[in-house]
């Protein structure tokens, strides 16, 4: 392990994003923005749409990558190590930051291979081994005992909240360092939707998460700590406690009280 | 009163307006039902009267060989002795060979299109490939037989009989002399001219999976070849399989591109570069000089043999895809 900058209030920083800009083409979408992802904590984005905080959830793992026209400046340290660096390696970069996505992705295969598809890139794991993780994952993704007589079911047979949580399942089953979500609840009904801010939870044991929600109670319950975003700018970032009791910002409060956005 | 028997009467005048408009309506929608039924009517008439006409025109050969027709190789005009079994080894043998050389470099050509071209190099090839779909059969033929069969006997041929001139098993069907025309280069005409329809199918059914599967797969850390093999293929296997299938079809069909160079030969040679014919050929070839009804009638049942091969194909293709369908859970 690399040294990891440690700041004042004692925690330490598993991300550090420092003067990070962001441009669709020309577009400038974020302007320098400077924020702390703490170890082991939760970390909420939040904001009106549009005002890129998906956009810096999709800088952590590089997937803007996959698009031609977009880049990023400024650096984004992790374990150290500035992930922005054209050298990075991006698939263990994938490997140890996993995302969630919107909509439910199970790949077109087994409810097992869709857990096991991530495990066998990296580790040769034998078949009790393996059968292990799958469990494993599967258990804390609160989805195994819904699935563990059906492992062999497609995993597209699931319903919408079960896909969901199949697909955390299968990122934490790769034990990433860093697990991000983005809007992982905004397709699901309440009931699948607590189960996976009761989840978010549990993981905080283990995995550094970062969350980008519209929903202002989510962001509430789950995170420790929250990031106001606005056209693009980090308007103010604190403890999540403070943002929704005693924000310093106006506009920060303007939002998180309904008047805009 | 007056005003009320006015109002009454205007209202129920009103209603019976509308009741005529509805009226009129509903004939339209029975006229419309009619029409559209009997355009559907008429395909499965159409395609009763190809049947019958078909079974009808082959009878005279049936009746004369029986089923030795589908196992007999022998095609003599003269004594009026025919068999269809070189045409049905030549139509099948060329089709397999197309799809051998098509399927890899098309399905390649799509995923090099969908994931990994630059943005500049796209449209240019996409227009490209649709530009040899649009090429006439008798172009590939002429082609075929001025260009590509000498530079074949040339160049390639030579190579491919020293290459596997040696290997037990494989010697025979690369044995020389290298003829230029023939089954093989039929195979690879066929080839080319079925490749743009399984290129474009593969790639339009590649652009249906989602972008959010697709960066699910690389948020995992998997590589492009990886997001291809574990996610795009499975995912869009169908559509690719019904791709691939389309050129089987045209492949099975094609006429005038393989009657130019396959050298029509009523015989099978253990040799893929010997001269063959397939059903298409031997049909489009002989029909103007068949004398004589039996002659004419064993061409006819060529024809039939070609329309049970196709729908074979086509039936093995839905049975396939519906098999996959049952274990992949949807």
């Amino acid at each position: 392990m690399t040294q990891t900058a440690t700041t004042q209030n004692g925690l330490a920083e598993k991300v550090s994003i420092r003067n990070l800009k962001f441009f669709y083409g020309q577009n400038l979408a974020l302007k320098s923005i400077n924020l702390p992802l703490y170890e082991k904590k939760v970390t909420a984005f939040i904001g009106p749409s549009g005002c890129g905080k998906s956009t810096l959830l999709r800088i952590l793992n590089r997937m803007y990558d996959l698009y031609p026209k977009q880049h990023a400046e400024g650096e984004v340290l992790f374990d150290g190590g500035n992930i922005l660096n054209p050298g990075q390696d991006l698939n263990l970069l994938r490997a140890r930051i996993g995302m969630v996505f919107q909509k439910p992705t199970p790949f077109p295969m087994s409810i097992y291979d869709n857990i096991a598809f991530g495990v066998r890139l990296y580790e040769n794991l034998g078949k009790a081994e393996m059968d292990a993780r799958v469990e494993s994952a599967l258990t804390r993704a609160a989805l195994w005992n819904e699935v563990k007589n059906k492992l062999t079911a497609s995993g597209l047979s699931l319903s919408g909240g079960q896909q969901q949580r199949l697909c955390i399942a299968r990122t934490i089953a790769v034990r990433p360092e860093v697990v991000l979500m983005d809007e992982p609840c905004s397709a699901l009904d309440p009931i699948s939707t607590a189960k996976i801010e009761e989840l978010i939870d549990e993981l905080t044991a283990d995995y550094t998460i970062a969350i980008v929600t519209h929903n202002m109670q989510q962001a509430a319950r789950v995170s420790d700590y929250t990031a106001f975003m606005y056209l693009g700018e980090l308007i103010e970032f604190d403890e999540t406690q403070k943002i929704f009791t005693a924000p310093s910002d106006k506009r920060t409060q303007d939002y998180i009280t309904g008047r805009f956005g | 009163m007056v005003d009320a028997a006015m109002t009454g009467l205007r209202s129920t005048g009103v209603d019976s307006a509308k009741l005529k408009r509805m009226n009129s309506f509903r004939v339209g929608d029975a006229t419309f039902r009619g029409l559209t039924f009997g355009a559907a009517l008429l395909v499965l008439l159409l395609l009763g009267g190809v049947i019958i006409s078909l079974i009808h025109g082959s009878i005279p050969a049936f009746s004369a060989f029986g089923l030795d027709f589908l196992t007999t190789q022998s095609w003599n005009p003269v004594t009026e002795k025919f068999g269809a079994l070189a045409p049905i080894y030549g139509t099948i043998v060329t089709s397999i060979i197309a799809l051998v050389v098509a399927v890899p470099v098309g399905i390649g050509i799509a995923i090099f299109l969908t994931e990994l071209c630059p943005p500049v190099l796209k449209r240019p090839i996409g227009v490209a490939i649709e530009l040899l779909a649009g090429i006439p059969s008798i172009i590939y033929g002429i082609w075929g037989l001025f260009v590509f069969a000498p530079f074949f006997q040339t160049e390639i041929q030579p190579v491919l009989i020293d290459i596997f001139g040696n290997i037990p098993g494989l010697s025979s069907v690369f044995a020389g002399p290298p003829y230029g025309i023939g089954v093989l280069t039929a195979g690879f005409i066929l080839a080319i001219m079925v490749l743009p329809f399984i290129t474009s199918i593969t790639r339009d059914v590649f652009d249906t999976v989602p972008a959010v599967l697709k960066e699910a797969t690389y948020g995992l850390g998997c590589t492009t070849g990886e997001v291809v093999t574990k996610v795009v293929l499975p995912y869009s296997r169908v559509g690719v399989i019904g791709g691939i299938m389309l050129g089987l079809g045209r492949a099975l069909g094609e006429t005038m591109a393989v009657t130019f160079v396959i050298g029509n030969a009523h015989k099978i040679s253990a040799s893929i570069m010997a001269p063959g014919t397939t059903i298409s050929a031997s049909i489009a070839n002989e029909f103007t000089e068949a004398v004589g009804d039996l002659y004419t009638s064993s061409l006819i049942a060529l024809g039939l043999i070609l329309f049970v091969i196709t729908f074979i194909v086509l039936a093995c293709a839905r049975l396939m895809l519906m098999r996959m369908n049952a274990k992949a859970g949807n």
